[in-house]
Parts: C-alpha cells; structure tokens; sequence
C-alpha cells in the first residue's frame, strides 16, 4: 500500500514538477528576452491548460510587442520625414530671405542712383536759370520798368526755393539709405551739441535749453543726432516770436517706456491740422511767417521708425509745441 | 609777360557762360581757354587732335575741371594728368555740381588740388570764383 502510495505520489510530482521547472525555464527565458519560446505540451490536464495557456499568453505578448515595435518604427520614420521636411523647408526660408536681401540691396542702390542723379542733374538747369535771370536783371536793369524787376526777382527766389528743396529731399534719401549702427548713445550730450552749434549759427538771438542730464538711450548716434537737429531747429524757429525762447529736451516715463520729449514755448499751431504734420513737404504756415521746406518732421519720423520708435506732436496756438518720442 | 591760362573743362555751355561771366565780375582778364571734355581738355594740354602744333611747354595756370562729362568725365581726366611728366604738377581745381562724398574723396584721392561746388545762387558762385581766382592766380606759386 505504502508503496503504491509513494510511487503514484512520484509519478504526480513527476507529472506536476516537470511541467512546472518547464513553465519555469520558459517564464526566465521570457524574460531574458527570447519571444520565440514556447513551452508545448500535449498534456491535457490542469497543469497542461496552464502550459497552453503559458503559451498562448506568450503568444500574445510577442504579438503585441512586434506589433508596438512596428508603430515605434513607423511614429520613428514619420518623425524623421518631418525633420527633413522642416529642415527642407529652412533651407528653402535661408534661400528666400538671401534672395529678398538681394533685391532690397538691389533697390537700395537704385534709390542711391536716383538721388545722385536728382542732385545733379536737378542743379545744372537750376543754376542756368539762377544765373542767367540775374545776368538779365544786370545787363538789361535801365530797360526794366519795376514790374519786370519784380518778375525777375520772383524766378530767382522759386530758383533758391527749388535748390533748397533738392538739398532737403536729398538729406532725407540719405537718412533712409544709410546703414544703422546700434549702441549706447547719450542724448544729453548729443543736445547739448545741437543747440551749440544751433546757438553759434544764429548769434542773432539767444535762446534758453534746459537739457536734462543722462539720457541714455540706444540707437544710431550718427541718425539720432540728425533728428534732434530737426527737432532743436524747429523749436528754435518757431519760438522766435517769443520775447523769452525757451525749449527743453527732457524724458518721462509712461506705462514703463521712456517718452523723449522736445519742447518750445513758441507759436504753436492748431492740433486739429496737425494730421499731415510728418509727411514731407507738409507745412502750416505760410512762407512768409515762417521758412522752411516742411522736411524736417518727416526726417524726424523716418528716423524714429528706423529705430523701432513712436514719434508725435502736441500743441495749442501761442502756448508752443512739444514733440514726443521713443526709441524702439 | 606771358599770360596766365586758366584752362576751363565744361561740357555744358551755360556753365561755361555763367564762368566766364564770373571771371569777368571779378576782373579776372586772363585767357581762358574752354574744353568740351576731358579729352578735349588732354588734347590742348599734350598738343594732340584739335591742338596739334600747341607748344606744349605752355602750361595753363590752373585748370578748373568740371567731372561730369561725356567722353571721358575728369576723374578720368585727371588720372591722366597726374599720370603724365609734362603735367603731373598741374594745379587742378575741381568745380563741379555734385555734393556726393564719394566725388569729393575720389577728386582728391586722384590728385586734385582743391575741390569747389557750384552753389545754384549765382551770385555766391562768382564770390567763389573771385576768391578762387585771387588765390589760384595771384596768391599761390605755380610748380
């Protein structure tokens, strides 16, 4: 009895061990990466089931992993095909932006041309109508009555006019046509510099500046010098009327940006006009109040553009002008 | 006494005609003797072309040279004129309408002795040409 006992317990631990060490091995070589194995078995009892079971759970599992490999691959290449793309379409971007360079330069010196050519080929006929209208008004003076004198006198005036416009219109191509150098610039001292060489050149009258000190800024030096030269002589001339000239060139802060401002207490003018200010040749006053060619502002404005800036303009009539600005 | 020459380079004829008026404005009577062009202008000088026969050795005073110019404009000009022995020393004024930077250094980087723009205001041209004419001709010693 004992005996059978013991064999039938060998063979069942036999039918059951050996199964269970080939579950075993096949779970490590799993594990260890080989999808390939199965553990097989003709059995058909529990133990069986479960080998199949093992081996249909295997199955699955290596499905499943070549399938996500596969969408790996595929997400792998799909990324790939669009980091091409995008590096395609740089390259493509860098190609149009040298060939956009190209055509501004391009412009630029065709701009560069026309302005040398209105400087000189403007003058020359210029210069015959100056010089001849005057040898007339010499030569011929005593067969003149003083009608034809006037006659005269108004060709020669439209002639200085006409130079002094070619002059200003050139100055303003050249403000567009330069290169622009960006640093530290200290408009205090630039000012300052203004308004002295402004009070040297017309030491007929004197004028007040209050410049305040530290105005650091950053910009074309060279340009910014330009502007506050326009905006120095337009306050100059506009306060002439003024028993005192004062104008002041100072900085305040609104909503955290600096606002440059230059300001004279001279004649002021009617904000409701003031809509075409900064286009060329814009004025609003007549020749004989005030001279100028209406340049200025515009010059002005290209600057400030060109640094990235705001410009405008406040006044009332007889309480002056103040003109606004900020720097990129 | 031999004279002193200006020679005048000038294409255009009005130019020529307000110059010479000027001169004269400031009493300035010496013989001026006007070329077209350049080429003109190293013809007279080297006694070539229209000027064949010209005693060389007859140097203007001064030259006022217009650049602007068909044929050959004065940079060219004056690049010869620098070039050759005969008239290297040649005090060369530029006159000219152009208020380009670039015409004003290439003048003198070629050799000009002075640089003058003609102001459209005819009667500040003739001051020019006056005072230009008391140095030139009477002030400054020729080479």
């Amino acid at each position: 009895m004992l005996l059978i006992g013991s064999l039938v317990a060998v063979a069942i631990t036999r039918a059951v061990a050996g199964p269970i060490l080939s579950l075993q091995k096949g779970a490590e070589a799993i594990a260890a990466g080989d999808l390939s194995h199965r553990v097989g078995t003709l059995a058909k009892d529990e133990v069986g089931r479960l080998s199949r079971a093992f081996d249909a759970m295997t199955d699955a599992i290596d499905r499943r992993v070549r399938e996500r490999t596969s969408e790996l691959e595929n997400a792998v290449a799909e990324r790939k095909k669009a980091e091409e793309k995008i590096q395609k379409l740089n390259q493509e971007l860098e190609a149009r932006v040298i060939e956009r360079t190209a055509l501004l330069e391009a412009a630029n010196r065709e701009l560069e041309a026309f302005a040398y050519s209105v400087s000189h080929d403007l003058r020359s006929p210029l210069r015959s109508i100056e010089g001849f209208s005057l040898a007339l008004f010499e030569d011929y003076v005593d067969r003149l009555d003083d009608t034809g004198k006037s006659y005269l006198d108004r060709v020669r005036n439209a002639t200085m006019r006409m130079g002094r416009l070619i002059d200003d219109l050139l100055k303003l191509s050249r403000v567009t046509r330069s290169e622009m150098v960006r640093e530290k610039v200290d408009l205090s001292v630039i000012g300052k510099d203004v308004a002295g060489r402004l009070a040297e050149s017309h030491p007929e009258r004197s004028a007040e500046f209050v410049i305040v000190d530290g105005l650091i800024s950053y910009g074309d030096a060279r340009l910014l010098t330009v502007a506050l030269e326009n905006l120095f002589s337009n306050a100059w001339k506009f306060s002439e009327k003024a028993p005192r000239s004062v104008i002041e060139f100072g900085v305040l802060h609104r909503e955290n940006i600096e606002v440059f401002y230059v300001k004279d207490n001279g004649v002021g003018f009617d904000m409701a006009y003031a809509g075409k200010l900064f286009s060329p040749f814009q004025r609003l006053h007549r020749i004989e109040e005030f001279t100028g060619t209406g340049i200025g502002l515009a010059t002005v404005k290209r600057i400030i553009n060109r640094h990235g800036g705001r410009v405008w303009i406040e006044s009332e009539v007889n309480k002056g002008t103040t003109v606004y600005f900020t720097l990129g | 006494m031999k004279s002193k020459i200006i020679l005048l380079v000038e294409d255009n004829p009005d130019d020529v005609q307000l110059t010479l008026r000027a001169l004269k404005k400031s009493n300035i009577l010496n013989e001026v003797v006007v070329a077209q062009d350049g080429v003109e202008a190293l013809e007279y000088l080297f006694g070539t072309g229209k000027y064949a026969g010209r005693d060389t050795k007859v140097l203007p005073q001064v030259a006022l040279l217009d650049l602007k110019m068909p044929r050959m404009d004065g940079h060219e000009a004056l690049q010869r004129i620098r070039k050759d022995e005969r008239t290297k020393l040649l005090p060369v004024v530029v006159l000219t309408t152009s208020s380009e930077d670039r015409d004003r250094i290439e003048s003198y980087s070629v050799g000009a002795n002075s640089y003058i723009r003609k102001p459209v205001d005819f009667n500040q041209f003739a001051e020019a040409v006056n005072q230009l004419g008391l140095y030139w001709l009477v002030l400054n010693e020729a080479p």
